[in-house]
């Protein structure tokens, strides 16, 4: 075996007993675990919002029309939810025809069919213009949420369906169950209310007034008006119904022409593909733009990590007077290269062991490989990120490897060490606080510039692989990697060879360009001048 | 040196001169080294020993001059061949005691095999069997020098190259250090090393070569040196001899007198017999041994450089 291998298994064998290179190891899965954890965590503490409504309009026609609107919006949510996890086929009919006895929303299909046997489930799968539901299937969904509603098991299954389901997080609480009527005057009703509040027995209550066609404004009160989200959520929903009820009142206006008026006007987002035609874009393929920055983020520690193990190495070795010994049976050279490709093993190691627990992880339990819309699993596995994070890591690794075994190579203490690093950490902060300009716009004048820099070649093409830049920044990008690489490694190698050999006060920067300057041949210039007898 | 011609030599050193900036670290240096030999490099802390030292293991080049090292001019091609201590040493903290003296042994070459075999037996060998498996970084520090030693020579190296080996070692290590230097001649390898406390080399080294600022001060095979130096007389003494020892000198008797105390080396002018000196000293303080000896080192090194200089040298430790 050569030397510089001997040098490198040793390496390799000594980081596998660091913490670091555990706690390297382990990071991803618990890190991945945890926000699992936490994210599960908050979803179950995240009380469910219970609400009382003292509705004074004409026999409670306002939040029974308000509710109707609610469950119709969850219903799509949960259908379209639903067609997502079946698969990417929009075909929400079949879909529905090979939905298995015991989901969820079978029930209520079933329900719907059996109320209105003409109406078709599968019209409310598709788009934002959802057809106004027939009164009797209104009903039906109506029942249907009020009883899911009231049954956690069931609200929280139909959460994990579509990431927002209102009625899984908002329950109203009829006035009966708070020993309250409509018969008392809303003064008392305020009051009794405001108790129930300061007990905690309900989160917030809405008042609805007795014209609300004419009376422009509801009273919404809770002590907790940090969190809008159920007034919003109600707030929207009352205005369409009272908009629509407005319009219908008007004279000669049908339910049709307020159909139109109130029909929004959305855009449907497309995408030039590769053979330059248009293809739709969906939610998940959006959100999986993004991924690139999980990626960078990754790669970022990756290198860092690694290029921090060498530094610590190459240091030690130092600060142990090891070197002498080492030298007298390896070159500088080989002793560095040893090092390098040591740490490389190690930090592929590292990195092969995220892809592998991402893979398996995605693999054994299907849920946690979803974060929202993201198909992680999907992302991880796509092959063009999976070479890119492993060709890049390499890259990057060796580009900052170069600098900082030259760096520790002329530090007698990891304190001198820390000292030297703190220019080359800020540099490395550059990518990490692009990260995200750069994914919205990957192949903009910042991306491009910035991939140019060669200390941030690899976060940048990493960044970039959403956008997917063109061929031919490929191309040059990995020929500056290239040219930088070996320009870095010369550079390196000429330093190292004396700092390693170098006592007292770590040198002068002009001092280090000298010795990358002098000709090998002349070690005069370039050995340590402090090195006495 | 007149069977040198027919002697094959470990390592030469042809007019090697280094400097580090400004400084001449070595100035100018000749030296043969003769294969299976002890070799002394003395002289005081400073002097050029651990330059010289380094160039012979190409861990620095000379600035002129050449050197050759088992009869190879090319020094990465023998560094297997060679074993070297440094005086500056250490271990790696994690790593257990066998291991790393095995790695040192495939450093040189080993098969990762034959390295840890050799290791285990080493260490057995040397009373450290039961600490194989120890990380470094819990020995003591005499142990931590017999493990370096171990590395040293675990691959049975042809030339053994030692900077300042007893420095810093207790009274147990010092005399393994001495009996493995002597094994090692018996085993027909070559061994330099260097230190500053002369008496050392004294005893142990066939040759010694003396440096002083840079420059050599003399070389050769020790009892040659001795003769050519002539003999001294130690003397051990109770009472005041100060004014007998201003005597002595005054009237041409002693050229040289170094005085402890209690212990006195007397040198004889030439021509003196030193029956005359002792003859003086009777009466005037109480004798209890007197001992015609040949000259120590530490003498020859002070005289020596006051003839190339003319200088009053600090003493160094004898």
């Amino acid at each position: 075996m050569s030397k510089t291998l001997i040098v490198a298994q040793r390496e390799f064998v000594e980081n596998l007993r660091t913490k670091t290179f555990w706690i390297g190891i382990l990071s991803l899965p618990l890190i991945l675990a945890a926000s699992i954890a936490i994210g599960r965590f908050l979803e179950k503490s995240k009380d469910v919002r219970t609400y009382a409504v003292v509705d004074l309009s004409d026999n409670g026609w306002l939040s029974r029309a308000i509710e109707t609107r609610a469950a119709q919006t969850d219903l799509g949510s949960m259908l379209r939810g639903s067609e997502q996890e079946g698969g990417d086929s929009p075909d929400v009919q079949a879909w529905l025809q090979n939905l298995p006895e015991d989901h969820p929303i079978r029930d209520l299909i079933d329900r719907i069919k059996e109320a209105a046997p003409d109406f078709d489930p599968a019209a409310l799968g598709g788009g934002e213009d959802r057809p106004r539901l027939p009164p009797a299937v209104q009903g039906t969904v109506l029942r249907w949420a009020l009883e899911v509603q009231r049954d956690p098991a069931r609200a929280k299954v139909l959460q994990n369906l579509a990431s927002s389901i209102a009625l899984a997080r908002y329950r109203r609480v009829e006035l009966d169950a708070l020993d309250l009527t409509l018969d008392q005057p809303v003064e008392e009703l305020r009051a009794a209310l405001n108790r129930a509040i300061a007990d905690e027995e309900l989160f917030a209550y809405f008042i609805l007034p007795n014209d609300p066609l004419t009376d422009g404004a509801g009273q919404y009160v809770s002590n907790n008006l940090t969190d809008g989200d159920l007034r919003s959520w109600f707030e929207r929903h009352a205005t369409s119904v009272v908009r629509a009820r407005r319009i219908e009142g008007m004279p000669g206006v049908t339910q049709e022409d307020a159909d139109l008026l109130l029909a929004s006007f959305p855009f449907r987002e497309q995408r030039v593909s590769s053979s330059g035609e248009t293809e739709t874009v969906d939610t998940k393929e959006k959100a999986a733009g993004f991924a690139p920055v999980a990626f960078v983020y990754l790669l970022w520690i990756a290198v860092f990590t690694a290029a921090q193990m060498l530094l610590t190495n190459t240091v030690e070795e130092k600060s142990n007077r090891l070197i002498e010994v080492l030298l007298s049976s390896v070159s500088p050279l080989q002793l560095m290269a040893g090092k390098v490709l040591g740490i490389a093993a190690t930090g592929l190691t590292i990195v092969g062991s995220w892809v592998g627990t991402a893979l398996i992880g995605a693999q054994l339990v299907p849920e946690t490989g979803k974060l929202g819309q993201l198909d992680l699993a999907a992302i991880i596995g796509d092959p063009v990120y999976l070479t890119s994070f492993v060709g890049y890591f390499l890259a990057g690794y060796l580009l900052y490897a170069a600098i900082l075994v030259a760096l520790g190579s002329v530090c007698n203490s990891l304190k001198e060490a820390q000292n030297l690093m703190q220019p080359v950490f800020i540099l490395l902060m550059v990518p990490l606080f692009a990260m995200l300009f750069v994914v919205q716009d990957p192949n903009g004048t910042v991306a491009r510039i910035l991939t140019y820099v060669p200390l941030y070649t690899p976060f940048l093409m990493m960044n970039r692989a959403g956008g997917p830049p063109p061929a031919w920044e490929y191309f040059a990008s990995s020929a500056l990697i290239l040219v930088s690489l070996v320009i870095a490694f010369w550079a390196a190698a000429k330093v190292f060879r004396v700092g390693i050999l170098m006592t007292g006060k770590p040198p002068k920067i002009r001092e280090i360009l000298r010795w990358i300057r002098a000709p090998v041949s002349s070690g005069a210039a370039a050995d340590p001048v402090q090195t006495a007898d | 040196m007149g069977s040198t011609d027919t002697m094959t030599y470990a390592a030469t050193l042809d007019h090697v001169t280094k400097r580090f900036g400004d400084h001449t670290a070595v100035d100018d240096l000749s030296l043969r080294i003769p294969q299976g030999s002890i070799y002394g490099f003395i002289g005081p802390n400073g002097a050029g020993k651990t330059t010289t030292i380094r160039m012979l293991m190409s861990i620095f080049y000379p600035d002129s001059g050449s050197i050759r090292v088992l009869g190879n001019d090319s020094p990465e091609a023998i560094k297997d061949r060679l074993g070297y201590l440094p005086e500056e040493k250490g271990l790696y903290k994690s790593m257990r005691v066998q291991e790393i003296v095995a790695y040192f042994g495939k450093l040189k070459g080993m098969t990762s095999r034959d390295a840890n075999q050799r290791a285990h037996d080493l260490l057995v060998r040397y009373g450290l069997g039961d600490w194989l498996q120890v990380k470094c970084q819990a020995l003591s520090k005499g142990m931590g020098q017999k493990v370096q030693l171990l590395g040293t020579i675990i691959h049975s190296p042809e030339l053994v190259i030692l900077d300042e080996p007893f420095s810093g070692l207790d009274p147990v290590n010092m005399e393994l250090m001495r009996s493995t230097i002597l094994d090692m001649k018996r085993e027909g390898r070559t061994v330099i090393f260097s230190t500053h406390v002369m008496k050392q080399a004294e005893e142990i080294c066939d040759y010694v070569f003396m440096i002083h600022r840079s420059k050599k001060v003399f070389d050769g095979p020790i009892h040659q040196i001795k003769q050519s130096a002539g003999g001294g007389i130690h003397l051990a003494y109770d009472g005041d001899a100060a004014a007998v020892f201003a005597e002595l000198t005054r009237e041409g008797l002693a050229s040289r007198i170094n005085d402890a105390g209690k212990e006195a080396e007397i040198h004889p002018a030439d021509g003196i017999d030193p029956q005359a000196i002792l003859a003086r000293l009777v009466g005037r303080v109480t004798v209890r041994s007197f001992d015609l000896r040949e000259i120590s080192l530490h003498e020859i090194f002070v005289r020596k450089v006051r003839e190339l200089s003319g200088e009053v040298l600090e003493e160094t430790p004898r």
